[in-house]
């Protein structure tokens, strides 16, 4: 290169791309307003302690110890019964999805009990749908224990008590796990669409051309277009961290320093992510499929979000150290629920440093060699 | 009707808002067929707009036209089917090939294929075509993608064309060529509208209307619309080299003089009265030249567009 | 077939085919996320770190910590030192710490309490975790004491239909099937009416004598047939690789499917009506398709969400189509669940595309 960079070149393109943004008001409504709306909407909407799941009943036994049995299921809030009349087909309504399971007592029940003698409660869930039946199983556990004691009295005592200590979110509460998983949502999704499509924008309708055509440097270039950006999305990161705190009232109990920190390295990754995809493609449609496919389906599927990294496959599991979301995905958990330190989250940092220089330099390569033909 | 040649396009006070943005405003005119009728004005001065509306891909909030004896408000499909478009964007396809635009633009108007393989021979000879066909557009030079826009706006043979800037960042030598094709258009029988910003081009229209603000300002053949504009004869003073300005300035305050309009190193000058040039002539330094000239194209529009108080 | 839809179709898969990257993207990528989405992801719980704290020669501890290892469900945690500081570096996940005086002297005096440290970040894993470990020690202390019946009397044999393993992938596949087919037609229709807007050639069409009906249904109908091509690959690689039961009549399969297509197509068409920019099309099907993918049943279950949020999901095409594709692949389909979700689909796609129609508009005002 014969001109060295200079900042007051990068300065005016980022001008220019500040204009574009400001007189394009549904753009900046959209990177602020959608992660209000999604956070919002989710924390409130994703609940994993599943209530009211519906049973059909079919107690052929109908004796006392059958409805004390029932009666269990029912006080426990977590099922809702509803007690299918005899000669009924049980299965109907769990092939049509209206409930989840089927509850069987066959005669002789009420018999077997007051004989203290073992006896077996059939139960039909719907598999189809294993997101709650894992739950459903471990809500007929704790109740098949406490009716057993009702029924048969105390002489079941297990002689080791566990003692379980559900640290870093004691309530067991859906929004705390959630929240703070959103924030890695938004903005891996905003800073990767936001990039892919402005940058192909540019190469779609030729003026990245005329750009080419004044000395600006590459480098100015990639800095311009994308310094807006990186302040849009630290606001709506801002923004999410606001609500977490304040509307959901999830603890942050880490360092501030070392979130922004973690911010900036992953919102840093995700432009360069977002520029590359717009040099690979140079169109807005295939941008955007792409920024899906490389973006959003691995930040959502395979970055711990919902789906634990740990039980993957070992390949799997492996091959999730290459996702950055992966990485700040649990440094953001650390810092918000656990309390983690610079100590305990070397690893993540350090990985998500690591990607974040090679994605960066293989984006600003490619970019430079793209235009330099 | 016998009287010939008919009027194809009759637009009587049409006039269109975009909010509160007049952006045509009651404009009136007719035009016959065979005619090249040309629209000229500034950016913004409504040109593209009237193309628009006239092709019906425009509403207008107010006023009349007929195009071949078609209300535009009545049935914009069979406008459609008379006229052609030629717009100021690029309307190709650069993905797909030379034939293949065709084929599709033949597919929306429904022609058959035999009868678009002949059209294309014709078509192609017409525009002096002689690529491959199956050459990708990205891959033509600027001039030859505008021919086949032509060629692709003028494939169903309407019997009037729009061409919006037709020229617009072509070379010379191809807008030269293009304007032959205009003209061969025209003794066709076939009536072309053009906008433009070339001045040389315009002086080939039968007929020019001056565009501001959305109203025409004027409209005639290039000759009239020169006298009509100067009925007194337009003077050219050429000071000679490194004179000062002092001198043309006391000129402009001169009561006798009209306008002065510098042009480049040279001066035009109207006189309020014809007779009186002789008088100026006797005023001025003796290295001073002047003659009385033919007013051009350029004169006019910026007497008119550009306006003045005289 | 009208010419003019036929020269659309034409033109389409021209512009199609003729971008390699777009084929990849098209017919390649799917069945790669497909694979790579059904096998990675289970929501099963395994790979448990743990660790167990306890005395030199406690033998009992010692053989819980072996009987969890042996298991399957648990694996080594790295590392020692403070319980409380393993778990929150992430290095283990459950940590058991015996009583100082150890585990086997504690029941030998007539019961102990052992303390288990989970980390609860993710509660749902947390919870699965203390059930394991319940389990596990439950099944040491029966063979400790066999003298004692520890047997349950009372038995709640509970049986999973549909999918008795409990496979995760027959549970995600479907879901995944529904995300990659979105993608393609929300995407690809919403853009694509726009950006011929954008880069000139719409004029091209409206200065055409075609009709409203001719344009909407020759932009998006390409799509339907591509996206009627992806389905069908999609349906192989998850029979072949997966095994997914197919438990109903294909022709069910492909009235689901087609139903499902028409309804994303017509809305991307919706949000192309909608938008002036590409980017503005992409922002509206993003804003459509994230609650679309999250609120489809696929990750979170729907049925206890309150009730605002299960009106929106109500309106959600992949949630009745989730549901149409596991009742058909796993479930080996009820009528009135597969006619009551297509009726669904059926009728938000007649609203899209009446709402796309009416909104379209030939001129460029």
């Amino acid at each position: 290169m014969s001109e060295v960079f200079r900042w007051s070149r990068a300065f005016s393109v980022a001008r220019k791309e500040v204009r574009h943004v400001w007189r394009d008001p549904f753009t900046l409504a959209w990177s602020i307003g959608l992660p209000l709306i999604l956070v919002i909407f989710f924390g409130y909407a994703i609940d994993f302690n599943v209530r009211d799941v519906q049973l059909n009943i079919a107690d052929r036994d109908n004796t006392r110890a059958s409805r004390q049995f029932l009666q269990q299921f029912s006080s426990s809030q977590y099922f809702k019964l509803k007690h299918v009349k005899p000669g009924e087909n049980v299965r109907r309504d769990l092939d049509q999805e209206r409930i989840k399971g089927v509850l069987i007592i066959e005669p002789g029940f009420g018999r077997a009990v007051g004989a203290k003698q073992p006896t077996t409660v059939q139960l039909l869930l719907d598999g189809a749908d294993n997101s709650t039946v894992g739950i459903i199983i471990g809500y007929v556990a704790g109740i098949q224990k406490a009716v057993q004691q009702k029924l048969y009295g105390e002489r079941k005592i297990m002689p080791l008590q566990m003692k379980s200590r559900f640290l870093f979110n004691q309530e067991q509460s859906s929004q705390w796990f959630i929240v703070p998983g959103l924030v890695v949502i938004v903005v891996g999704l905003l800073s990767i669409l936001l990039t892919a499509l402005t940058v192909a924008r540019e190469w779609e309708n030729g003026s990245m051309e005329l750009l080419l055509s004044t000395p600006v440097k590459p480098l100015e270039i990639i800095l311009g277009k994308l310094a807006p950006y990186l302040v849009i999305v630290l606001i709506s990161a801002g923004l999410v961290y606001l609500i977490a705190r304040f509307q959901f009232g999830i603890p942050f109990r880490g360092s501030h320093l070392l979130f922004v920190g973690g911010v900036i390295l992953f919102l840093t990754l995700c432009l360069a992510q977002g520029l590359l995809i717009s040099v690979i493609t140079r169109q807005q449609q295939l941008a955007m499929m792409l920024s899906f496919i490389s973006g959003l389906l691995p930040t959502l599927l395979l970055s711990g979000f919902i789906f634990p990294i740990e039980s993957m496959p070992k390949f799997f599991y492996y091959f999730t150290y290459i996702l950055a979301p992966r990485w700040f995905m649990v440094i953001s958990r650390g810092l918000f629920l656990k309390g983690a330190g610079i100590y305990e989250l070397a690893e993540p940092l350090l990985m998500l440093l690591l990607l974040n220089i090679i994605l960066v330099v293989v984006a600003i390569k490619s970019f430079k060699q793209d235009m330099e033909p | 009707m016998s009287k010939a040649p008919p009027l194809v396009v009759d637009v009587q006070d049409l006039t269109i808002r975009f909010g509160s943005f007049v952006a045509v405003n009651r404009i009136s005119f007719s035009v016959k067929q065979g005619e090249i009728f040309g629209f000229l004005g500034a950016n913004g001065a409504g040109k593209t707009t009237t193309i628009r509306m006239l092709c019906g891909l425009l509403i207008p909030n107010e006023g009349e036209a007929y195009i071949s004896g078609i209300s535009i408000h009545q049935d914009v499909q069979a406008i459609k089917t008379k006229v052609g478009y030629m717009s100021q964007h690029f309307t190709l396809y650069n993905d797909l090939t030379v034939a293949e635009n065709l084929a599709f633009a033949a597919d929306l108007r429904k022609l058959e294929e035999t009868a678009l393989e002949k059209r294309k021979k014709e078509l192609f000879q017409f525009v002096d075509f002689t690529y491959p066909e199956k050459i990708l557009v990205k891959n033509l030079p600027g001039g030859v993608k505008q021919q086949i826009s032509l060629a692709t706006a003028i494939l169903h043979d309407p019997d009037i064309i729009f061409l919006d800037e037709p020229t617009a960042g072509v070379a010379p030598l191809v807008r030269a060529k293009f304007w032959k094709l205009i003209n061969k258009l025209a003794r066709a029988g076939k009536t072309v509208f053009v906008t433009t910003h070339y001045l040389d081009e315009a002086e080939q229209c039968d007929r020019i209307a001056l565009m501001r603000d959305g109203e025409i300002i004027a409209l005639d053949t290039p000759k009239k619309l020169k006298q009509k504009t100067f009925p007194e004869p337009l003077l050219e003073i050429e000071p000679p080299l490194g004179a000062s300005r002092s001198w043309m300035d006391k000129l402009k305050v001169d009561p006798k003089i009209a306008v002065i309009q510098a042009y480049g190193r040279r001066y035009h000058v109207l006189v309020k009265n014809g007779k009186e040039w002789k008088k100026i002539s006797r005023k001025l330094p003796r290295d001073y030249l002047l003659r009385k000239i033919q007013p051009s194209l350029e004169d006019v529009f910026i007497r008119q567009v550009e306006g003045d108080p005289a | 077939m009208n010419q003019t839809i036929r020269g659309f179709i034409k033109k389409e898969f021209i512009q199609v085919f003729r971008d390699k990257r777009m084929l990849v993207l098209l017919f390649i990528a799917p069945i790669i996320q497909l694979t790579l989405f059904g096998y990675a992801i289970s929501n099963e719980v395994r790979n448990i770190r743990l660790a167990v704290q306890f005395q030199p020669g406690d033998s009992m501890a010692r053989h819980i910590e072996e009987r969890a290892l042996a298991s399957g469900w648990f694996v080594p945690a790295t590392g020692e030192g403070d319980p409380f500081v393993l778990v929150q570096s992430g290095r283990a996940e459950v940590v058991l710490v015996a009583p100082p005086k150890g585990l086997t002297t504690a029941l030998r005096s007539g019961g102990g309490e052992i303390q288990v440290l989970l980390d609860a970040t993710n509660m749902i894993r947390a919870r699965g975790i203390e059930q394991y470990l319940q389990a596990i020690i439950w099944e040491v202390l029966a063979g400790e004491f066999p003298q004692q019946d520890l047997k349950p009397v009372l038995n709640i044999n509970t049986r999973v239909l549909y999918n008795p393993a409990m496979k995760t992938s027959y549970f995600l596949v479907p879901g995944v099937m529904v995300v990659l087919m979105c993608l393609l037609t929300v995407i690809m229709t919403s853009m694509s009416i726009v950006r011929e807007r954008e880069i000139g050639t719409f004029e091209t069409l409206v200065t055409a004598p075609v009709r409203n009906w001719e344009i909407l249904l020759g932009k998006t109908l390409p799509f339907v047939i591509l996206a009627l091509v992806q389905v069908t690959l999609i349906l192989i690689a998850a029979v072949l690789i997966f095994g997914l039961p197919m438990q109903s009549p294909l022709w069910k399969f492909y009235l689901a499917a087609f139903m499902f297509i028409c309804t994303t197509v017509a809305i991307g068409t919706m949000i192309s009506t909608m938008s002036r920019t590409q980017q503005q099309a992409m922002m509206g099907s993003f804003l459509f398709m994230f609650p679309g993918i999250l609120l489809s049943g696929m990750m979170f279950p729907l049925e206890n969400m309150p009730k605002a949020i299960m009106g929106i999901a109500y309106l959600n095409p992949l949630k009745y189509f989730l549901t149409l594709l596991r009742n058909i692949l796993l479930k080996g389909g009820d009528d009135w669940v597969f006619w009551s979700n297509l009726g669904a689909l059926a009728l938000l796609a007649v609203v899209a595309m009446a709402f796309s129609f009416n909104r379209f508009k030939q001129t460029l005002n």
